[in-house]
Parts: structure tokens; sequence; C-alpha cells
């Protein structure tokens, strides 16, 4: 074992993704990585033999820039942050996707590691997910309403795409068992044009 | 103070935004202790007080969970990976009792019941965000 290599034989993730950031990464497919999903990422966590690489670092905050592949992002703080995409990070918005759907005005969550000009190598990037407690107010084929706090809500049905859990159960596209006046997680995606909310998955109780 | 390594309770943990944030996490607020950020490791415990048990009652799903206020700390490790992340508590939840019997689950082994909530920032050190909840133990 060296130190590109974690204690199962694989690749150690955040030097691949410090090599990726620095531009002398070369992909050497998702096996080696633990697979190139989010969850699998940073699961088992190593140690950095590098002092500038031992910690993850985590951004959150709407994406007033793209340049290249550097994402320009103001936190809901006031600070700034600068997130660099790479050949090994994985993209979510809506479903796992790519980078060429990410867009300025977008809000984001990013885990990675920070690199020694503070730009922060992604892992993952999670482009306007949302995981909001709501109550059903309302239930259209294409659309749910929905309350959040003191907010109104409009929930898109996305086909092919937006599922239902119910009671604890596998998700379904059966999504004709939810009622008004449920409470309900409604994992999904803002959508910043309309304030409205894509629904991924919206899962009740009992 | 410092996370500690004794074991508190395990069960499911989801994540929620809080403090200033974007989209439909704007105006979240604070939480229950008022200092709560979604880009900080923090969790909602259902414990935190008496007035938050009112709202959460994990005692419905079989959960008799501890009191533990805003300001403590907790170790949370995925039950599989063996990621931790270390928190502090600054809100009231999950209501437990909305998903009674609710699992996650990981290499065929399952935790059941919302007992913790974590920020973005605590969750994404655990898991991918996009999961929406995830096996834990969860450490003092």
């Amino acid at each position: 074992m060296n130190a590109h290599q974690d204690s199962s034989g694989g690749i150690d993730r955040r030097r691949l993704l410090t090599r990726a950031a620095l531009g002398g990464a070369t992909i050497i497919g998702a096996t080696a990585l633990g697979g190139l999903d989010a969850d699998a990422a940073f699961a088992a966590q190593q140690p950095s033999l590098d002092p500038a690489i031992n910690k993850s670092s985590f951004v959150e905050g709407r994406i007033t820039g793209i340049t290249g592949s550097v994402l320009e992002v103001a936190g809901s703080y006031g600070d700034r942050s600068r997130v660099q995409m790479t050949n090994v990070t994985s993209v979510w918005k809506v479903r796992a996707t790519t980078a060429e759907v990410v867009e300025v005005g977008d809000g984001l969550y990013a885990r990675g590691v920070e690199m020694p000009d503070g730009t922060i190598a992604a892992d993952a990037v999670w482009v306007n997910i949302v995981n909001l407690h709501t109550t059903i107010r309302g239930i259209e084929k294409q659309r749910l309403h929905l309350s959040h706090g003191q907010h109104e809500l409009v929930g898109n049905v996305i086909p092919d795409t937006t599922n239902a859990s119910y009671a604890g159960r596998a998700p379904t596209a059966d999504l004709s068992r939810l009622r008004i006046g449920q409470s309900a997680q409604v994992l999904g995606a803002w959508r910043p044009s309309d304030d409205s909310v894509d629904v991924v998955r919206v899962t009740v109780g009992h | 103070m410092a996370c500690g390594s004794t074991s508190l309770w395990a069960g499911e943990t989801s994540w929620f935004c809080c403090g200033n944030a974007w989209g439909p996490c704007t105006g979240a607020g604070g939480g229950a202790c008022g200092n709560c950020q979604s880009s900080a490791n923090h969790g909602a415990w259902p414990n935190a007080s008496q007035a938050c048990w009112d709202i959460t009652r994990p005692d419905l799903c079989g959960e008799n969970i501890p009191r533990r206020g805003c300001g403590s700390v907790m170790n949370v490790k995925h039950q599989c990976s063996g990621a931790t992340v270390c928190i502090t508590i600054t809100d009231c939840g999950p209501r437990t009792k909305e998903w009674c019997g609710e699992t996650a689950c990981c290499n065929g082994t399952c935790r059941s019941n919302r007992v913790l909530d974590l920020t973005p920032a605590a969750y994404s050190a655990l898991g991918d965000l996009s999961s929406g909840k995830l096996p834990v133990y969860i450490y003092e």
C-alpha cells in the first residue's frame, strides 16, 4: 500500500481529487475509486499524508459565475468561495448528471478538499437540492401544492422521476395515495426561475 | 465540549436546512436554539426540550430518547461506512412520530425511526444528500 491507496487497496480519493484539480489526474475507472457516486466518495476516510488536504470542506451558496470549470459561489453569510469541478466530481441536479447543467443563479452544496490557493476541489456537488418538511395542500396531476413553514410552494411532478414512499415502504411511481393534509418530506430540486421545486421523492408516514 | 465515544442512540437521520439560505430555505431561521446554520456541522434532536418533545414525540415510535439541549455535542457515525462527523445540537427535530417504522438500510442492516436531523454540511460528511436518509450510530 502506498500513499495513493487506501487500506482496501483502492485509490485514495482525496489524493486523486487533488491531482485532478491540479490537472494531473489520470482517470483510472470507477472501481478503483470505489464508484463515482457521492455515497462512496468519502466512505473510508484515511488520514492524509499531505497536511494541506487533511480534512474535507463544505461550501453552501448561490453560483454567481462560472469560469471554465470553476464555480464562483456567494455564501448565505456573505462569504465567497471558488469550487473547482474536476473529472471525478459527482454532480446532482434532480438526478445524477454532469457539470454542463450547472447554471449561474443555482443554489449549491459542495463537498471537497481545500487546495493551497483556497479553491475547493469538489468531490460532490448538489445543485438546488432541498429536503423539506411540508404539508400537502393540494394535488394535481402535474403538481403538488405544499406549505413549508409560512410559505406556499409548488412541487412539480416530473415524469419518470417523481416517486412516493408510503409509511416507510419502497418508493413507487404511484402518487395516488397522497392525501391533502398529510405531512410530507419532499426531496427535490429548487427551480430559481419560478421558485418551485421539482419533486424527486415525496415521503409520507401513516 | 469534545465529541465522545459513549453510545447514546442509533437510528435514522435525515437532513434539513436552517439559518440564512437560498431557495425555499430562505427564512428558515436559526432553529429552536437560534444559531443553526446549514453550512455548519449542526443537528436537530427530538428531545432538545420539553416543548420540543411535545412536538416530536419519539416515544410514540418506541424511542424514549433522552434530553440533550442546545449546545450538546454528538458524534454521528454512518452504520456501514464508518464515516463520522461531530455535531452540535442547535434545533429541535425531526418529528419522529410522523415516520414511525421508517427504515434506512445499508449492507442489509436497517435502522428504524428518524431520531436525528443533520444540516447539509454534517449530512454530506457521512453520505450523499440525495439519499435523504441514512442509518447512523450516535455517540456522546
